[in-house]
């Protein structure tokens, strides 16, 4: 084929500039006379401010500011519920609050400046458990304050089917509690942000977020200014998992500081800043119970989630609303029944993650589904199969499946770790046992809750022939950058090098979501195809006026245009016919604007409706082997499938499988935000132990291409969907080795040794 | 890591360890010695510590290089990375368990840039070189202006983060005698892959005759406050001819001996659990027992 880009595994259009460190992020930025933030965080998980001494901090040499809470906007801010401000009155809500800022000419005068600020609380008693919260007579936000509701942020109930017909007639059913935690998004870029206000009083913020027009409206909100007196430029990110979309409150302080002066405010996260700061996964607690018939049909599912957001409800809403339906709809269930209640505590705030709350329940599914399976007799990962969602389905909840590659995915991951052959292995006695275990998972692409969902992309080609492309749609390091590139080359027959993609910009860009749900190859990806489409016609009309022939006479080849009949010598450059553009249309350059609108259907009421444009599927299967002495456990393989439609860049898909399974390996195995009395203890990457080089198995990753009729090319979304089964499969194939059933995340060898002398205990007894 | 700024301070680099000690004993609290730097630049940074001097070990040649004496004996400057010792020939062959110790240690980035000498001043409980040598019986060479002394492991290094070094002592080299073992193990226990520090460890150097142990040194490091020897244990392995039952039987006496600690790495019981199994095993590799 001549042209072919897409579907060639393709580096990253930006990868040589980062390795070399050429990139520019957030913190690379130096404008002159730059200024250096810095904040004091709470130390008490709730305590009311008795005083505030900022006086000898403001007296060093060096200091321009010191704002607290009082100097802040009363105007509240917040993506969901408006209820934050940039610094915290009256009371801190947990340990890492942010309550004064200081800005100053350099960072150890920062530093200085912190350590002079006096600050004198009155601890008051902090909610840090959500079932003590949920019933408390204290409130961590007054104002939310009613009879019955104390902390509740947020509930949910869903009943589809007669969940209770359906229990009665199940051969098996199985009930169980899990408790799954919290974790850090572990970016190697601490969130960071520039900002400067202009002469005209108008304030440009270059911060690592990855939903500039969201940011935008967030800093209208907190720093009660209008949308257009604010410009958010996205820098490049190094790193987000989520939490820098729009619930940090790093760039609304930059932003706040930079309003009460004339110089420009640059603020960066200390690691532990960071740590403090960042808003981790939401941790949960959920009660499944779930029927099978004989042959492991699921026939109802009933659940019951408490979720802990923490002191903001920021995403954490959102997150609990998929928990709360998303895993139904990889399932062929009929009856299901889901409540969810998200609570306010004193912890620190929670918010968007990879996986969005799909992990979560997904863990407490996979590992039901093993339980199930054993129960009834059929092999897991059969039973799993004989459930699948496939094309053409609608689902319990009204999604419509237009590509269903799970079967595959599950079929993929089997043969590559040999399920059957090891499946047939006798069970060992011995001090080291080996077991398998499998997990499925479903995530969107895009996600029709946020009450629209599309993308623009706008493309202007130069006098030479190259193409410009501007959008508001975002990369976050997942690689849309070169996605667009592709999509745009492909479609026009030009080089990768021929397309620039512009930085977001809220001043020049069209209005875009950002990198959230997994939702920009589906969307802005047939943004761009459409665009590109359009200006393929622009440029076929322009020569077939210039040329006096059909436009079904012309041929497309490397950038120029051919009369199909006389190659040799009647043919024109796209840059000559973009020249000939502007002189013909006074002026104005070949440019076009495409939108792309997914149209979701969801019922505001009852969330029935097809949630997103496509729907991507993946399955991973873990060989474990446990130390019976020790309760120690290694990933002995381990393989995953995602079914991303198309892999419109395959290096990028599988390179984005194994981050998602080392970070669900991290999750389910090392990771742990120890906390004590609300503060968090391991804020450190020596003590918050996320899984290095030498700490991870061979990861083996497949694609399945189930060609989505939505999506473009074929095209879903990839990445987070990876990330949805494998803390599942580990739980089930350490429960395959030894019969240790762990419920709780992390799962560590402490529990697993537990777990097994309590299985010899009962034989004893036995 | 992107820590807190650290304060400005004098970088001084003497040439000679007298030089050294002199600096120390003029600034006193103001400044500290940096050598590899690893965990220094660490407490910089968290300003956990602010000195205003720093005084550089780098140009002092007499305190790097690993030599064997007349006598026998290995020296190892104090500012000898772990590397270094790890792919040292003379280790390699005369102190196999100090070698390997050494190319295990932490992480690759550690080993690469952290000194021996370091470590053992910084007295860092969850670390792996000191319960090494003490159970090759080494000792320490305290030099100042105002002369040298020696200290064994055990009576240098005496409580979590404590040693015996004064404010104007450098620690200027490790000696360790002519081993008399003919078997030697050092374990390296970490509770989970992704952890660099160890949750428990021992040390081995065992003199046997097949069988039957002639003489054993055994200690126990990370696990506890400060490395120590398990002398019970010693005595109990001492002269016995080694069964798989034996071995077990050790592993309870360590479990029982030891002064387990508790923190995020893991809780005193579960230590003692972890001391149990892997001191059977231990014993049973270097005894070549069938397990069972």
């Amino acid at each position: 084929m001549a042209h072919q880009v897409i579907g060639v595994g393709t580096p990253q259009v930006n990868a040589r500039e980062k390795v070399l460190g050429h990139a520019i992020y957030a913190g690379d930025i130096k404008l002159p006379g730059m200024l250096h933030a810095g904040v004091v965080r709470s130390p008490y998980a709730h305590a009311r401010i008795v005083s505030i001494d900022t006086s000898e901090a403001k007296s060093l040499s060096g200091v321009h500011l010191v704002l607290t809470g009082e100097d802040t906007p009363t105007r509240l801010s917040g993506v969901i519920k408006k209820e934050h401000r940039i610094l915290a009155t009256g009371k801190v809500r947990f340990v890492g609050e942010e309550v004064v800022a200081v800005l100053a000419e350099n960072e150890e005068i920062v530093q200085d400046a912190l350590d002079l600020i006096q600050i004198e609380y009155e601890p008051l008693p902090a909610l840090l458990d959500p079932d003590d919260a949920k019933v408390s007579s204290i409130s961590v936000h007054e104002d939310s304050k009613s009879d019955k509701l104390n902390n509740i942020a947020k509930e949910f109930f869903i009943e589809r089917g007669d969940v209770d017909a359906a229990f009665e007639q199940a051969d098996a059913v199985y009930e169980a509690t899990y408790d799954v935690h919290s974790q850090y998004p572990g970016y190697l870029e601490p969130m960071a942000t520039v900002a400067q206000k202009g002469g005209d009083q108008r304030i440009t913020v270059w911060a690592a977020s990855h939903s500039p027009f969201q940011a935008r409206q967030r800093l209208a909100e907190a720093l009660d200014m209008p949308d257009t007196n604010i410009r958010v430029v996205q820098p490049l990110i190094g790193g987000s998992f989520g939490a820098k979309n729009v619930e940090e409150c790093n760039s609304l302080i930059a932003a706040f500081l930079a309003s009460k002066t004339t110089r420009p405010v640059r603020f960066v996260n200390s690691r532990l800043d960071d740590f403090l700061g960042a808003r981790s996964s939401v941790p949960e607690k959920i009660h499944l119970k779930m029927g099978v018939d004989g042959d492991g049909m699921i026939l109802a599912k009933e659940v019951n989630i408490i979720g802990d957001c923490g002191a903001y409800m920021g995403l954490a809403a959102e997150v609990l609303h998929v928990s709360v339906m998303r895993s139904d709809n990889m399932h062929r269930v009929e009856n299901v029944r889901s409540r969810a209640s998200l609570v306010y505590t004193n912890n620190p705030p929670k918010g968007a993650f990879r996986g969005f709350g799909g992990t979560q329940m997904t863990f407490a599914v996979n590992s039901h589904m093993a339980m199930l399976a054993e129960m009834v007799g059929v092999d897991p990962l059969e039973m799993q199969k004989r459930n699948v969602t496939q094309t053409g389905d609608t689902t319990v909840h009204g999604w419509k499946i237009g590509s269903g590659g799970l079967l595959d995915c599950l079929d993929w991951v089997a043969n590559n770790i040999k399920w059957q052959e090891k499946q047939k292995r006798l069970k060992e006695a011995g001090i080291y046992r080996r077991g398998l275990g499998v997990g499925a998972g479903i995530h969107v692409s895009g996600n029709g809750a946020m009450g629209w969902d599309g993308a623009t992309i706008n493309l202007k080609m130069s006098t030479e022939g190259g193409v410009i492309l501007t959008t508001g749609e975002t990369d976050v390091g997942q690689g849309s950058t070169t996605m667009f590139c592709q999509v745009v080359a492909q479609e026009l027959g030009i080089p990768l090098s021929q397309v620039t993609v512009l930085t977001p910009d809220t001043d020049t860009a069209a209005f875009g979501l950002g990198s959230i749900a997994s939702r920009t190859t589906v969307l802005a990806g047939n943004a761009a195809l459409k665009a590109a489409k359009e200006c393929k016609g622009k440029l076929l009309a322009l020569a077939s006026a210039h040329f006096g022939v059909e436009e079904n006479k012309l041929v497309i080849e490397d950038g120029e245009i051919f009369v199909a009949s006389e190659r040799a010598n009647q043919q024109i450059s796209y840059g000559d016919l973009a020249k000939m553009h502007i002189f013909t249309a006074d002026g104005e350059a070949l440019q076009v604007t495409a939108s792309f609108d997914s149209k979701p259907t969801i019922d505001p009421t009852t969330l029935y409706g097809n949630a997103s444009a496509a729907y991507s599927f993946a399955a991973q299967t873990v060989e474990v082997e446990v130390d019976t002495e020790t309760g120690q456990f290694e990933i002995l393989n381990t393989c995953l499938a995602d079914d991303c439609g198309k892999a419109l860049n395959p290096l990028a898909v599988h390179g984005q499988g194994l981050g998602a399974a080392a970070q669900a390996i991290g999750w389910a195995m090392y990771e742990n935000m120890e906390l004590q009395e609300g503060a968090l203890m391991n804020g450190n990457f020596a003590d918050y132990t996320m899984p290095t080089a030498d700490s991870l198995p061979d990861i083996k990753t497949g694609i399945i291409e189930s060609n989505d009729p939505n999506g473009p090319f074929g095209a879903k979304g990839a990445s987070e969907t990876a990330i949805v089964p494998g803390a599942g499969a580990i739980a089930n194939a350490i429960y395959d080795a030894v019969g240790v059933r762990i419920n709780s995340l992390p799962i560590t060898p402490e529990n697993v040794l537990e777990g097994l002398r309590a299985q010899n205990a009962g034989q004893t007894r036995a | 890591m992107r820590g807190k700024p650290v304060r400005d301070f004098e970088y001084l680099e003497p040439n000679s360890i007298s030089d050294a000690s002199r600096l120390l004993a003029e600034y006193d609290d103001d400044c500290r010695l940096i050598a590899g730097g690893t965990a220094l630049i660490l407490a910089l940074r968290q300003r956990m510590l602010a000195p205003t001097h720093l005084i550089s070990l780098a140009k002092i040649e007499s305190m790097s290089g690993i030599s064997v004496s007349e006598k026998g004996e290995l020296r190892i400057g104090s500012r000898t990375k772990h590397a270094e010792i790890a792919s040292s020939d003379l280790v390699q062959s005369g102190w196999p368990m100090l070698a390997d110790m050494a190319s295990c240690l932490a992480n690759p980035q550690v080993r690469n840039q952290g000194t021996i000498g370091g470590n053992l001043c910084y007295a860092d409980p969850a670390t792996d070189p000191p319960g090494c040598l003490l159970a090759l019986d080494a000792v320490i060479t305290l030099v100042s202006s105002r002369g040298e002394r020696q200290l064994p492991i055990d009576k240098f290094i005496i409580d979590f983060f404590e040693t015996a070094i004064e404010a104007d002592e450098v620690l200027a080299e490790i000696i360790v005698p002519k081993a008399t073992c003919n078997s030697s193990a050092h374990i390296r226990h970490l509770r989970i892959a992704a952890e660099h520090r160890p949750m428990l460890n021992l040390s081995i150097a065992l003199d046997h005759d097949g069988d039957q142990c002639r003489d054993i040194r055994f200690v126990i490091g990370a696990a506890v406050p400060v490395c120590s020897r398990i002398t019970s244990c010693e005595e109990f392995l001492k002269g016995k001819v080694i069964t798989s039952a034996l071995a077990a039987e050790a592993g309870d006496i360590v479990a029982s001996e030891m002064n387990a600690i508790s923190d995020m790495r893991g809780t005193d019981e579960y230590r003692r659990d972890i001391a149990r199994v892997v001191t059977r095993r231990a014993l049973s590799d270097l005894f070549g027992l069938k397990e069972g």
